[in-house]
């Protein structure tokens, strides 16, 4: 086991602090030397700003300071005050019915603010009792029927029935997923 | 730190050799020679590669004072300048052979202590300092002859803190052993 000794390094460490003096010419030297360097270039106060701005410097930041920086700099990256939400992808989604007797079907829903005219749905070609649409849909829940001769709602008997019906009338529900 | 700022006098000073005023330096060399050269002869351990160390880093500092940040610590920042032109030097009297040739002239340049300091005898002292690795020579003289904090001394040598107290710790186990060593021959 080392035995430190302070005083022995005690003694040592005096008589290493006591002054040293060197060549009283060095100044002289130092100054020769600088005297033959080219003239220091000023440039006035514009200069003196540019230096200012551009000289590099040392921050001493707690923990907690720099966690706070840190969380404003992931604020302002991610706040988009005035950025337009991004439609998410739709998907062609179809709706089919059977209504022989029908003259008219529409398709009404979330999607259409339950308005009969924007989406007319289209009988088959094969079948003419058979009513097709289809529309996009962005993912999401949505609560839908059909509105056949513009009088009688019915419900989608291959679906859900939407439990929240607001309306009275029958209604199903389609969740679109996302991709 | 152990080079302290001497405050606004320095301020004063660089921002005047900033302003073209080259006489001003002379100041700040006067100032900081003295302080600076007592590292420099311990460290190389001869006066001429010391001095030769000390030009060369007061010159290095007047070149480049546009990038002291703060002309308060413009003793500390000289510092650093002086203690990598003393590796330097170090270096290339080491490849000139040279390691560390005790120097009648620098022993004459240290200012005479009482009698009653002397009687250890310096030059087993200053024998011992030559025998330590540049690392721990430096790491021993910055903390206990320049009595800086391990903060500053990481700031110096780029070394982190935890290696810089392991360096004084073996530089002074190993100055106590070659000391002792002597006393018994």
């Amino acid at each position: 086991m080392f035995e430190p000794d302070e005083e022995l390094i005690g003694r040592v460490v005096r008589q290493l602090r006591r002054p040293v003096t060197v060549d009283a010419g060095l100044d002289a030297r130092v100054m020769e030397q600088i005297g033959r360097l080219p003239a220091r270039r000023t440039g006035g106060p514009v200069r003196a700003t540019w230096r200012w701005i551009i000289r590099p410097r040392t921050i001493r930041l707690s923990p907690l300071g720099a966690l706070a920086i840190a969380a404003v700099f992931v604020a302002v990256v991610l706040w988009r005050p005035d950025r337009p939400s991004r439609p998410a992808s739709a998907r062609a989604f179809g709706f089919v019915v059977v209504a022989p007797r029908a003259a008219t079907v529409s398709l009404v829903g979330d999607f259409n603010d339950w308005d009969a005219a924007r989406t007319p749905m289209q009988r088959t070609r094969k079948d003419e009792s058979v009513w097709t649409a289809v529309i996009p849909l962005t993912p999401g829940r949505y609560r839908y029927a059909f509105l056949v001769d513009g009088v009688a709602w019915l419900a989608d008997p291959a679906a859900p029935a939407a439990r929240d019906d607001e309306f009275g009338a029958p209604s199903s529900v389609v969740t679109v997923g996302g991709s | 730190m152990g080079i302290h700022s001497v405050g606004t006098s320095d301020v004063e000073a660089v921002r005047r050799v900033l302003g073209g005023d080259t006489d001003a330096y002379a100041t700040l060399v006067a100032r900081y020679r003295d302080r600076l050269a007592r590292y420099a002869v311990h460290m190389l351990g001869n006066r001429e590669d010391a001095e030769e160390a000390l030009q060369d880093a007061f010159v290095r500092a007047y070149r480049s004072l546009e990038r002291c940040d703060d002309g308060a610590r413009f003793g500390a920042w000289l510092y650093g300048i002086l203690v990598n032109r003393c590796r330097t030097t170090g270096a290339r009297a080491a490849k000139r052979g040279r390691v560390f040739v005790r120097d009648e002239a620098a022993l004459n340049g240290v200012a005479h202590p009482s009698a009653a300091e002397q009687t250890e005898g310096e030059d087993v002292v200053r024998w011992a300092l030559a025998r330590l690795t540049p690392e721990y020579r430096e790491a021993f003289l910055l903390k206990h002859v320049e009595d800086l904090e391990y903060e500053e001394m990481a700031q110096l040598t780029g070394a982190g803190v935890s290696a810089l107290k392991m360096r004084v710790k073996r530089a002074r186990e190993q100055l106590q052993t070659i000391l002792r060593e002597a006393e018994r021959v």
